[in-house]
C-alpha cells in the first residue's frame, strides 16, 4: 500500500510543524511538502500528493482555480479558526486551529481511512496481473508503447494507462529498472535482451 | 568546530568538500574556516541545510556570490565521482565475488548502475561546462557599470530557465535500483554487503537531493533575477543612448 503523501499550506511555522508531528502519527503518511506563501503553488501540480491542507486565509481566487484544476489529484483539508466555507470547493474535513488533539488526530485518520477504502474497492493488490506482465516484458525487451499497442492490439492510451499501473505497483519508474525486474522473475531471459 | 561533527556526523562530508582536514583541536568554527580561508557564514548555512532537511533559508542563501555556490556543486560533484559511486562500484563488484547463486542478477545490477554512472557523469559534466560558466558571466554583468552587448547576446541564446526545464531527475535511476534490491532481488548470501550497499544507495540520493534542492531554490532564482534586471538595464542604457 503507498504511502498517504500530505502538502500543508500554511504561514504559522508552529502551526505547520504542529500538523506535521500530529501526521507522522498516523501509520503510513508522509507530508511531502510545506508551504508557507501561496505563490509557490507550482509545487502544486509537480508533487503527487493525496491531501493538500490549507489555511483559509491563504485561499484566493487564483488559488482556487489552481486547485480546482488538480482536484481530481488530491482531496482538501481546510485549517481555519472559524468554519467558514469557502465556495466552489469541497473539503474532505475541517480542521479548526481550536480544536483538541484527539478531535484533529481522529478527523485526519477519517480523511486517510476514507482515502484507502476507496482505493480498496476499486484495485486489486499490488501484484501485477497477466496482462500487465505481459505489456512489462514488451517493455523491458525495448519496445516503444506505439509498437507494443500494434503488437497486442490496444491503443496507445491504454499501453501508457498500463504502464502508469505497473509503475505503481511495482516502485519501479524507468525502463532499465523494469527491465530488471522482468529479468528476476523470469518474465524475459538475459538473453533476450541482449539482442537487441 | 568538534561540536559541529559530534552533533551531526553527516557534517563531515561538508567539511571535507570545504577542504578541512580532521585535527583542529578545540579551534572554533570561525577560527578553522579562517584558516582554510572558507567564508564561515556559507560555510554554517550549507552545513545546516546539509543535516537537517526542513532547514533552507534560501532568501539567505540567495545572497551568497554566484562563485561561492557554484564551487561549492563543483566540489559535491566531485565528491560523487571520487568517492561515492567507486563506493558503490566496489560494494558490488564484492557482491559478485562473494555470490553464487545470485551472480548474474548482480552482473546485472552492476550494469543498470553502470548506465546510471554514465548519466550522472553527463548531467554533471552539462553543469560544469555550460550551466555554472553561464551564472558566473551572469553575475560578473550584473556587478558591472555598464551591460555589454555579448551578454545579452549570451542571453538570447540561453537562460538559466532552459537549464531549469532540463534540469531532468536523477534520483530517479537510483530510486529504481534500491527498490529492487529491497523488493525484488532474492536475497544475496552476504546481507552485510547488501546492507552497506543500500545505505550507500540512499546516502547518495540524499546528497543528490541537497544537491538538486541548492541549485534549483537558490542558484536558479538568484539568476533568474539578474536576468530580468540585466535585460531591464539594457533596455534602459538603450533608451538614454
Amino acid at each position: 500500500m503507498p504511502k498517504s503523501s500530505f502538502i500543508i499550506i500554511e504561514k504559522s511555522y508552529l502551526i505547520r510543524k504542529g500538523l506535521i508531528s500530529l501526521i507522522d502519527k498516523i501509520p503510513n503518511t508522509q507530508t511531502i511538502q510545506q508551504i508557507d506563501q501561496t505563490d509557490d503553488l507550482k509545487a502544486l501540480k509537480k508533487f503527487d500528493a493525496d491531501f493538500v491542507i490549507i489555511n483559509s486565509n491563504l485561499i484566493h481566487k487564483e488559488l482556487i482555480k489552481t486547485l480546482m484544476e488538480a482536484s481530481d489529484t488530491f482531496q482538501l483539508i481546510l485549517l481555519s479558526e472559524d468554519n467558514d466555507s469557502v465556495p466552489g470547493l469541497s473539503w474532505v474535513e475541517k480542521i479548526d486551529l481550536n480544536e483538541s488533539h484527539n478531535s484533529i488526530l481522529k478527523k485526519l485518520n477519517n480523511a486517510v481511512g476514507n482515502k484507502i477504502n476507496s482505493q480498496a474497492k476499486t484495485s486489486t493488490p499490488d501484484e501485477i496481473s497477466d496482462r500487465e506482465a505481459d505489456i512489462l516484458r514488451n517493455i523491458a525487451l525495448g519496445y516503444s508503447n506505439k509498437e507494443i499497442a500494434d503488437k497486442l492490439f490496444i491503443s496507445t492510451h491504454t499501453v501508457v494507462t498500463h504502464r502508469k499501473n505497473i509503475t505503481r505497483k511495482l516502485g519501479i519508474k524507468t525502463v532499465p529498472g523494469l527491465t530488471i525486474y522482468a529479468i528476476l522473475n523470469k518474465l524475459i531471459n538475459i538473453d533476450d535482451q541482449s539482442k537487441l | 568546530m568538534a561540536d559541529v561533527i559530534h552533533l551531526n556526523y553527516f557534517s563531515l562530508a561538508v567539511l571535507n568538500r570545504f577542504g578541512i582536514k580532521l585535527g583542529f583541536g578545540d579551534k572554533t568554527v570561525d577560527e578553522v574556516c579562517k584558516q582554510y580561508k572558507v567564508d564561515v557564514d556559507f560555510f554554517l548555512e550549507i552545513v545546516n541545510t546539509f543535516v537537517d532537511k526542513d532547514y533552507f533559508p534560501k532568501k539567505h542563501l540567495q545572497t551568497f556570490p554566484v562563485k561561492l555556490i557554484t564551487d561549492y556543486l563543483q566540489k559535491t560533484h566531485n565528491d560523487y565521482h571520487n568517492i561515492k559511486v567507486p563506493e558503490i562500484e566496489y560494494l558490488i563488484e564484492k557482491m559478485i565475488d562473494s555470490c553464487f547463486t545470485q551472480k548474474d542478477n548482480i552482473v546485472l545490477l552492476k550494469k543498470f548502475f553502470n548506465d546510471y554512472k554514465q548519466e550522472l557523469q553527463n548531467h554533471t559534466r552539462r553543469e560544469e561546462e555550460v550551466v555554472f560558466p553561464y551564472t558566473l558571466a551572469i553575475e560578473k554583468a550584473y556587478n558591472s557599470d555598464t551591460i555589454d552587448k555579448s551578454v545579452i547576446e549570451l542571453m538570447e541564446t540561453y537562460s538559466i530557465e532552459i537549464f531549469q526545464n532540463e534540469h531532468d531527475n536523477i534520483e530517479e535511476k537510483l530510486f529504481d535500483l534500491k527498490n529492487i534490491i529491497i523488493k525484488y532481488l532474492p536475497q544475496p548470501k552476504d546481507l552485510k554487503l547488501c546492507n552497506k550497499l543500500l545505505h550507500e544507495l540512499f546516502s547518495l540520493e540524499q546528497d543528490l537531493n541537497d544537491h538538486a534542492r541548492i541549485e534549483e531554490k537558490v542558484l536558479v532564482p538568484k539568476i533568474r533575477e539578474m536576468e530580468q534586471i540585466i535585460t531591464e538595464r539594457f533596455s534602459g542604457e538603450k533608451k538614454n543612448a
